[in-house]
C-alpha cells in the first residue's frame, strides 16, 4: 500500500513542528496557505503514472521541513510561507492520487501540532521538537527507500535463526 | 574515555534539572499526540487481503520482539541520562537515524561484519557504559551509539517483511525505537533520586550480563 492520507499527514506534522519557530502571524498565514494550496491541488487531475514522483516529493518535503526544525534561527515569514506552500502542493498531490479527497481532512489537522510545539519551544524544550523531527526524517528516509524496494527480505531466516 | 567514579551522584543531581526531567514526559506526550493523530489516518489503496503482515502495529511491535534490541535501545536512553546534556537528547536523535541507515544496508543486503556479533557487543558495551557510569566525550558516545545503531538497523532491515502498509510499518518501527529511548531516559532520570543511581547501575550490570550471554551465543561458546 502506498499513498493515502498517511504520507501527507506526516508532512503536515513536520510542517507543524517547523512553524513552531515562526511568529504567530506567520504561522497562521502558513497554515492558511497550506489549507488553500492543498485543497486546490487535491482536486486537480494528477496522473496516476506520476505517483512515484509525487510520493518522493512528499518524503523529500518531510525531510526538508523536519531539517528546518534543527535550524538555530527562527523561521522568518517568507520561509514559513514558502514551506507551507510547498507542503500544500505535495499534500494536495498525494491526496489527488488517493481514492478519496476526504483523506485531506485526516491529514491537515496534523499541522495543528504547531501549537503544542510552539508551547514546548516557549518553555525552552525545542530539543524535544528536534528529537521528533529526527524521527520524522528517519521515517521519511525509510519509507522513501521502501518505495524502491517492493520486495523486502523479511521472510529469510533472521539473525536469531 | 574515563570512568566517573564516586562524584557521579552529586553531578547527576545537578544535571537532572527541572527542564530535563520535564523533557522526557513532554516528548512522550507530543510523540503520542502525533502518533494518535497518525493512527486515526486510515490506510488507503492497499493490497488488502493479500495475507501480507504489517502496518503500524506490526512495525511498532518489531523493535519490542527481541530482547537484544530492546536492551540496547533502553540502555542508550539510560546512558544518555547519565551523560546529561546534550547527549541525553543527541543519542536518541542519532540512534533512529543511523538505524534507518543500517536498515537500508540490510534491505539491500550490503555485506557487513557479523551482525549477531555486533549486536551482542552493543548490548555488552552499552550495559558496561551504564553500570560503570562511563563518561565518554560527546564525539565518542555519538560514534559508539551510531555504530551500534547501524548493526541493529541492519538486522531489522534484513528481517523487514513485505508489509501491507510499508509506510505505517516505518512509522511504527521508528516510533517504537524512539519511545524505547525515552523509556530509558525515564529510567536514567532515577539518578536524581536517592539511591536511584544504584537502581540504574544495577540495571546496567544486568544488561551487561545479558550482553555477555549473547556474545557467548554469537561466538558459539
Amino acid at each position: 500500500m502506498r499513498g493515502g492520507a498517511l504520507p501527507p499527514a506526516l508532512l503536515c506534522a513536520a510542517l507543524g513542528l517547523c512553524l513552531a519557530s515562526a511568529d504567530g502571524r506567520a504561522a497562521l498565514l502558513g497554515l492558511a496557505a497550506l489549507v488553500v494550496t492543498a485543497s486546490a491541488v487535491a482536486i486537480a487531475p494528477v496522473p496516476a503514472t506520476r505517483s512515484d514522483g509525487v510520493l518522493l516529493g512528499c518524503w523529500a518535503s518531510i525531510i526538508v521541513n523536519a531539517a528546518m526544525v534543527h535550524s538555530r534561527r527562527a523561521l522568518n515569514d517568507k520561509a514559513a510561507l514558502a514551506l507551507s506552500l510547498n507542503t500544500g502542493v505535495w499534500t494536495g498531490a498525494v491526496i489527488a492520487l488517493a481514492p478519496s479527497n476526504m483523506d485531506l481532512l485526516e491529514a491537515l489537522p496534523l499541522a495543528l501540532c504547531a501549537w503544542p510545539a510552539a508551547w514546548a519551544r516557549r518553555r525552552g524544550q525545542s530539543i524535544v521538537l528536534k528529537v521528533l523531527a529526527s524521527w520524522l526524517i528517519a521515517v521519511a528516509v525509510l519509507a522513501a527507500t521502501l518505495q524502491f524496494l517492493p520486495v523486502t527480505p523479511g521472510y529469510l531466516p533472521d539473525h536469531t535463526d | 574515555m574515563r570512568r566517573a567514579a564516586p562524584e557521579i551522584p552529586g553531578k547527576l543531581r545537578e544535571r537532572a534539572s527541572v527542564r530535563e526531567r520535564a523533557a522526557g514526559p513532554l516528548a512522550l506526550a507530543i510523540a503520542l499526540a502525533i502518533a494518535f493523530g497518525v493512527a486515526q489516518v486510515t490506510p488507503a489503496y492497499a493490497h488488502m487481503g493479500t495475507g501480507l503482515p504489517g502496518g503500524f502495529e506490526s512495525g511498532f511491535r518489531h523493535p519490542l520482539t527481541g530482547w537484544d534490541h530492546l536492551l540496547a535501545m533502553v540502555s542508550v536512553g539510560i546512558w544518555g541520562a547519565f551523560l546529561g546534556r546534550p547527549l541525553i537528547y543527541a543519542l536518541p536523535v542519532i540512534f533512529p537515524v543511523m538505524m534507518v541507515g543500517g536498515a537500508i544496508l540490510g534491505m539491500f543486503s550490503v555485506p557487513m561484519p557479523p551482525v549477531e556479533l555486533g549486536i551482542a557487543v552493543s548490548v555488552l558495551v552499552l550495559g558496561l557504559c551504564v553500570c560503570l557510569a562511563i563518561e565518554a566525550p560527546a564525539w565518542a558516545a555519538c560514534a559508539i551509539v551510531a555504530t551500534f545503531a547501524v548493526f541493529h538497523g541492519y538486522a531489522h532491515g534484513m528481517e523487514l517483511p513485505s508489509a501491507v502498509d510499508p509506510i505505517g510499518y516505518s512509522v511504527g518501527f521508528v516510533l517504537a525505537t524512539g519511545l524505547l529511548h525515552v523509556f530509558g531516559i525515564g529510567i536514567g532520570l532515577l539518578n536524581a533520586r536517592p539511591k536511584g543511581i544504584l537502581v540504574t547501575r544495577s540495571l546496567g550490570v544486568a544488561v551487561a550480563l545479558a550482553g555477555g550471554w549473547y556474545l557467548c551465543l554469537a561466538l558459539g561458546l
